[in-house]
């Protein structure tokens, strides 16, 4: 029961993703031009009032150069830009107004929007975005989006609106990697002073529709409309104010008396307790996130392909998604729910993505496992999908064998675990944006081009994210990642379970909502507020 | 009086500082620091991006360096910037324990009003229909969790009068009635627990009390009840009420993390969970010193209390 008009939106855009994005030697590259930033126009102009949103997350901080939690990039969406948005089917042009590749792919020549503001009154030019850019791309400066840009050699201006990235190696993603997520396009100089990270807390320098008026640790923050903002017409609400109320419960009852307009919930089946009030409308979206059973090839009877494959033939998804969120999600296989239509490859296709006990078991046997094996799975205090899943999942793995003592730690120690490439098997919750080169280079490439957190270390699949980076030809490009889903399925270092949906619930009074897959708040630039 | 007061203050200092370094160690020993947590699931380790923001937050120091750099703050009166907010940490913490401090201060009140004469009552009519009744109630206090008789307030007041509280804390003296009304549940959420222990506890100090020569004495002296009660009870288990008062005070002012997440409130409780969620070592730090620093000043008041209500009893003893 998905937004019928998502739904449709996602595969208009799936087939035209076929045409678009042709960035061809020296031709100015073609854009979804269907689908606009921050979601569809809304039918009618309705204007004004202070939309109040419940999160049950707070950001860290409000500095989208160095803070790389979740509960920023959601916020910061709405105050900061990027030279593109994050469009389903590729990058729509943002701060960029169109871009050409040379026939080397390795230079990028953006032309920018003209009448850009800053919060701060400034003009942006050029100069601003090889600043931004510039300071991003630094390891120097800490920021965790550094890495994506480390195909970047040098940024140059050409005049106020053109600037030229060149890079060390062809990477048909950069347009994508200039998005939403890390870093933005701020004034010169921004980070000049000891105290400009702090300084962002309490004002923005962005260019987006809207920008802080108050930020209270641990209470709320509050947003106004941009007014010299270059989008005609847009914001149109006078402002918004986050509320950050830790707990669900109390999250529910406040959508029901009122006290907030709209919220995303953290627990999809919690939407069930508020069937049947009037005022209020729920609705499911499509995520990019996935979550996946992760195995490191590094730990104990993991480091034999066989077992790997026995897990993912024994493994029911869809009994492991009923278990963990009631259903309120769609069963994966090698991509997250929100890149399926445009990046996916037909389940049939896919040698180890169906249920098969008998052949598991004889590979287990095969292995050397006949009489059974023990294993730890670590789960993440506070993901609460996680303690269903992994009953559910020892049930099933019970069946060729195997026993799973299940371990849970704190975000912390996973975190450190994960960093240290020490994964062993576990289950997980990754975001990822609209491009198979991110999804997939930095988590499956060998090292050191890539992180291989899970040990995985196959040559033919690093030989194919190599390729499907240089590729900017769409077609070619999904030929290309269709045949590394393959030998991930074949090979099994990460099974895929499920997306879970993105559940919204909004009072009537909220109109032309529209909630992005990577579960950002994009779509308030472009919400309205009936009176 | 002056050289108790110069003593109690010592052994207060080294509470404090040990307390200081106690603290210091365990967020640290905590996996994963503020560097991690920044980076989220983007760096792997040893980054270049990492190593900058170790250098960045000092974390390559040795620890005792640390320490030193943090504790010098501390006795100059500089807390030290929030890693994560870049806010004065003294700022942070201060606002935060206001709003914990007026919680805990309505509380104790609705606690004392309430829990006092009940206790008062059922003492003095031990074994009566009226003793197990309050009993009852006290049990009940007593044994419901904090954070679902919480919830079930929540819950209940929205679905009888389809109202919940205001979201934005603001304080008393912002906006009074908003104030009232977002601290009211909360209140009653803890209070009840308080008043319940609070009433079981002057209960026993009454009955205790009868069992005293002194008032066996009074009341086969034929003196009327009431001024036994008024001159001879309520006098002596003063000093154990105002004790206990001083408790709950630096209960609440210690654990109320659940209730503050539950209401939204931008309290001690629930800055602390967050700094430690993000590794905020410096806010940890200043709100947990601000903790031991306010249950040292709550006792060294009890004490002084002890003076005014008996002065017989002599403070620097």
């Amino acid at each position: 029961m998905y937004n019928n008009r998502l739904l449709s939106t996602m595969r208009k855009l799936g087939g035209a993703a076929a045409v678009a994005v042709t960035a061809l030697a020296m031709t100015p590259a073609a854009f979804a031009q269907e689908e606009k930033p921050y979601g569809p126009d809304p039918e009618q102009e309705i204007r004004g009032g202070v939309l109040t949103v419940g999160s049950l997350v707070e950001p860290p901080a409000l500095d989208p150069f160095h803070q790389g939690a979740d509960a920023r990039i959601r916020v910061t969406t709405l105050i900061y830009q990027g030279l593109f948005y994050e469009g389903l089917s590729g990058p729509v042009p943002l701060l960029a107004k169109s871009y050409e590749v040379s026939d080397d792919g390795l230079s990028y020549t953006f032309s920018l929007r003209e009448g850009v503001k800053f919060h701060t009154g400034q003009d942006m030019t050029a100069a601003d975005v090889k600043y931004s850019y510039d300071y991003l791309r630094n390891p120097d400066n800490g920021s965790p989006g550094a890495g994506d840009l480390n195909t970047v050699a040098s940024i140059d201006v050409v005049d106020d609106h053109t600037v030229v990235f060149n890079l060390e190696q062809p990477n048909a993603s950069l347009p994508v990697t200039l998005g939403n997520k890390y870093g933005a396009v701020v004034p010169v100089g921004t980070f000049d002073d000891e105290g400009a990270r702090a300084a962002l807390n309490r004002k923005s320098v962005g260019t987006g529709p809207f920008k802080i008026a108050t930020y209270e640790t641990n209470s709320f923050l509050e947003l106004t409309a941009f007014e010299d903002y270059w989008q005609e017409g847009l914001p149109y609400l006078d402002g918004i104010t986050f509320l950050y109320m830790p707990n669900s419960a109390a999250l529910l009852v406040a959508l029901k008396n009122k006290r907030i307009d709209f919220a995303r919930l953290g627990r999809p089946q919690d939407s069930e307790q508020l069937a049947g009030i009037d005022h209020l409308n729920v609705q499911r979206w499509a995520s990019l996130g996935q979550k996946p059973l992760d195995l490191d090839s590094n730990y104990g009877p993991l480091k034999d392909v066989r077992v790997r494959q026995a897990i993912a033939l024994a493994v029911d998804k869809e009994e492991i998604l009923q278990a963990a969120l009631g259903g309120y999600g769609k069963v994966i296989h090698t991509v997250p729910a929100g890149m399926e239509e445009s990046w996916g490859v037909p389940v049939e296709e896919l040698e180890f993505q169906t249920r098969d006990i008998e052949r598991a078991k004889a590979l287990m046997a095969e292995a050397g496992y006949a009489d059974g094996v023990e294993m730890d799975l670590t789960t993440i205090t506070g993901y609460d999908w996680m303690d269903p899943a992994a009953v559910t999942l020892r049930e099933q793995l019970s069946e060729i064998g195997i026993t799973l003592n299940i371990k849970r730690v704190d975000l912390g120690v996973w975190i450190d675990n994960f960093r240290n490439k020490n994964m062993g098997l576990t289950f997980n919750d990754w975001p990822t944006l609209p491009d198979p080169n991110m999804l997939f280079f930095r988590h499956f490439h060998k090292r050191p081009e890539g992180a291989d957190f899970r040990n995985w270390n196959n040559d033919e699949a690093s030989a194919l994210l190599d390729a499907g980076r240089k590729t900017s030809d769409p077609a070619e490009r999904k030929k290309i990642y269709a045949e590394f889903q393959k030998v991930l399925d074949r090979t099994v270092p990460t099974i895929m379970l499920f997306s879970a949906d993105i559940v919204t619930v909004a009072n009537e009074r909220v109109r032309n909502l529209y909630q992005h897959p990577t579960g950002w708040y994009f779509g308030l630039a472009k919400t309205q507020l009936a009176q | 009086m002056g050289s108790y007061l110069v003593k109690r203050l010592a052994a207060s200092l080294l509470t404090a500082i040990l307390s200081s370094i106690a603290v210091f160690l365990i967020v640290r020993a905590v996996p994963g620091d503020v560097v991690a947590q920044m980076l989220g699931q983007s760096g792997g380790s040893g980054s270049q991006a990492e190593e900058a923001l170790r250098r960045f937050f000092g974390l390559n120091e040795p620890l005792y360096v640390q320490y030193l750099d943090w504790l010098g703050g501390v006795l100059r009166g500089d807390l030290g910037q929030s890693w994560v907010r870049g806010q004065p940490v003294m700022e942070i913490v201060f606002k935060a324990f206001t709003v914990t401090l007026q919680l805990g201060l309505m509380t104790l009140a609705f606690a004392t009003i309430i829990g006092v004469p009940l206790g008062l009552v059922s003492g003095l009519f031990e074994g009566r229909r009226i003793d197990t009744a309050i009993q009852a109630f006290n049990i009940l206090g007593l044994s419901a969790p904090v954070f679902w008789l919480g919830l079930i307030l929540l819950i209940a007041v929205s679905s009888l009068f389809a109202w919940s509280p205001p979201l934005i804390y603001r304080t008393p003296f912002q906006n009074l009635s908003d104030n009232l009304s977002t601290l009211l549940l909360p209140m009653l959420s803890l209070g009840l627990l308080q008043a319940a222990a609070y009433s079981q506890f002057t209960r026993q100090c009454v009955v205790g009390a009868f069992s005293e020569d002194y008032v066996r004495t009074a009341l086969a002296k034929g003196l009327p009840m009431r001024v036994v009660f008024a001159k001879h009870i309520l006098r002596n288990i003063m000093i154990s009420l105002v004790t206990f008062m001083g408790l709950i005070l630096i209960q609440i002012l210690g654990g109320v993390v659940v209730i503050e997440s539950l209401f939204a409130l931008p309290g001690l409780g629930r800055l602390l969970i967050t700094a430690i969620e993000t590794r905020d070592y410096p806010v940890v730090q200043g709100a947990l010193l601000m903790v031991v620093f306010s249950a040292l000043l709550v006792n060294l008041l009890v004490d002084m209390l002890y003076h005014v209500i008996d002065p017989r009893v002599r403070v620097d003893a």
